[in-house]
């Protein structure tokens, strides 16, 4: 599966941390979308980085821009992650990894967890994918700022009043 | 005659019950996906609404902004598979009267965090279908639609 820039990224079907069933598609429903693959809830490393996830949603839930985080952490750990973090975006949960050979995202080095390999991207409204990040070393995750101005790349493009 | 943002669905309510579309009471715009499924029988409606047509607040005062980040934080995920549906009550395009939480069981509505802006009338309702939670972090509305329905999709 090509996860480039400008392919289209799957409809992932999961279920979301209160246990239902999701898809991208409807979490995104019109709205561009930061996607995040994260290890889960233990790494330190996806800890900081999804602290500043919640900070950021503060712009989202005004500019009309989604969050969703996937990982292997069970519904149930997951809203309790959640909770801790004060977020209020969705999870989704990879628990039996249905998506991860199939997105090729695994993280091979650690044997004990077969987690997600730290992933990032971008995507306009309909899935189509505007930029990805690497994010197995730290600072190749998007920061903030990045961010902000893939949001306002996708936005001035699929929004038609958007004046530049 | 009221500003009801077009496309929306539109209930009344009395004190004591709900009407759909026209009837006695308060007229309010909700989510229409709301109505839009089978209905899920004798459900249990938390109405946080009042009659008095002095009862509103602007969707964007900070007490209704923060009601609606409360709901997707830890209400919706408080409520697991009892959830139907939830939306809020528009009275036009800016001004906000309440909201109405839909379950398939009772539950402990003191928790409901819109019991703190206008407090709640507990009503069984066959009217109301399941309708996915609002994803988050958003909480504007989309063209006036009343929160959490509504999107920019064509």
């Amino acid at each position: 599966m090509t996860l480039e820039p400008g392919a289209a990224f799957p409809d992932l079907d999961l279920p979301d941390h209160t246990g239902r069933q999701r898809r991208l598609s409807e979490l995104a429903a019109g709205d561009p979308v930061a996607l995040a693959f994260s290890r889960g809830w233990w790494c330190p490393k996806e800890q900081r980085h999804l602290r500043e996830l919640t900070a950021l949603q503060d712009e989202f839930e005004v500019a009309y821009a989604r969050i969703v985080v996937v990982s292997i952490d069970a519904p149930e750990v997951q809203a309790a992650f959640r909770a801790g973090l004060g977020a209020r975006f969705t999870f989704l949960s990879d628990a039996d990894r249905s998506w991860l050979a199939r997105l090729d995202l695994l993280e091979a080095s650690d044997t004990l967890h077969e987690p997600y390999r730290p992933t990032a991207f971008t995507l306009r409204p309909d899935l189509t994918i505007h930029r990805v990040y690497d994010g197995y070393w730290y600072w190749g995750r998007p920061t903030p700022e990045d961010l902000r101005q893939d949001m306002r790349a996708i936005s001035r493009a699929v929004r038609e009043d958007f004046r530049s | 005659m009221s500003a009801l943002p077009r496309g929306a669905a539109h209930l009344a309510f009395d004190g004591g019950a709900l009407h759909v579309g026209t009837g006695p009471g308060r007229r309010f715009s909700i989510d229409a996906r709301c109505l839009q499924g089978p209905p899920v029988r004798a459900a249990y409606a938390h109405v946080c609404a009042l009659v008095d047509t002095g009862a509103a607040l602007e969707f964007d005062q900070p007490e209704v902004q923060q009601v609606r980040r409360d709901a997707m934080a830890w209400w919706i995920p408080l409520l697991g598979d009892a959830l139907v549906c939830v939306t809020t009550l528009a009275l036009d395009e800016a001004r906000y009267g309440g909201a109405i939480t839909v379950t398939r069981e009772p539950v402990d509505w003191r928790d409901d965090p819109f019991a703190r802006i206008f407090p709640g009338t507990l009503l069984r309702s066959d009217v109301f279908c399941e309708v996915a939670p609002p994803a988050g972090p958003v909480i504007e509305r989309y063209a006036g639609v009343a929160w959490p329905g509504g999107s920019f999709a064509a």
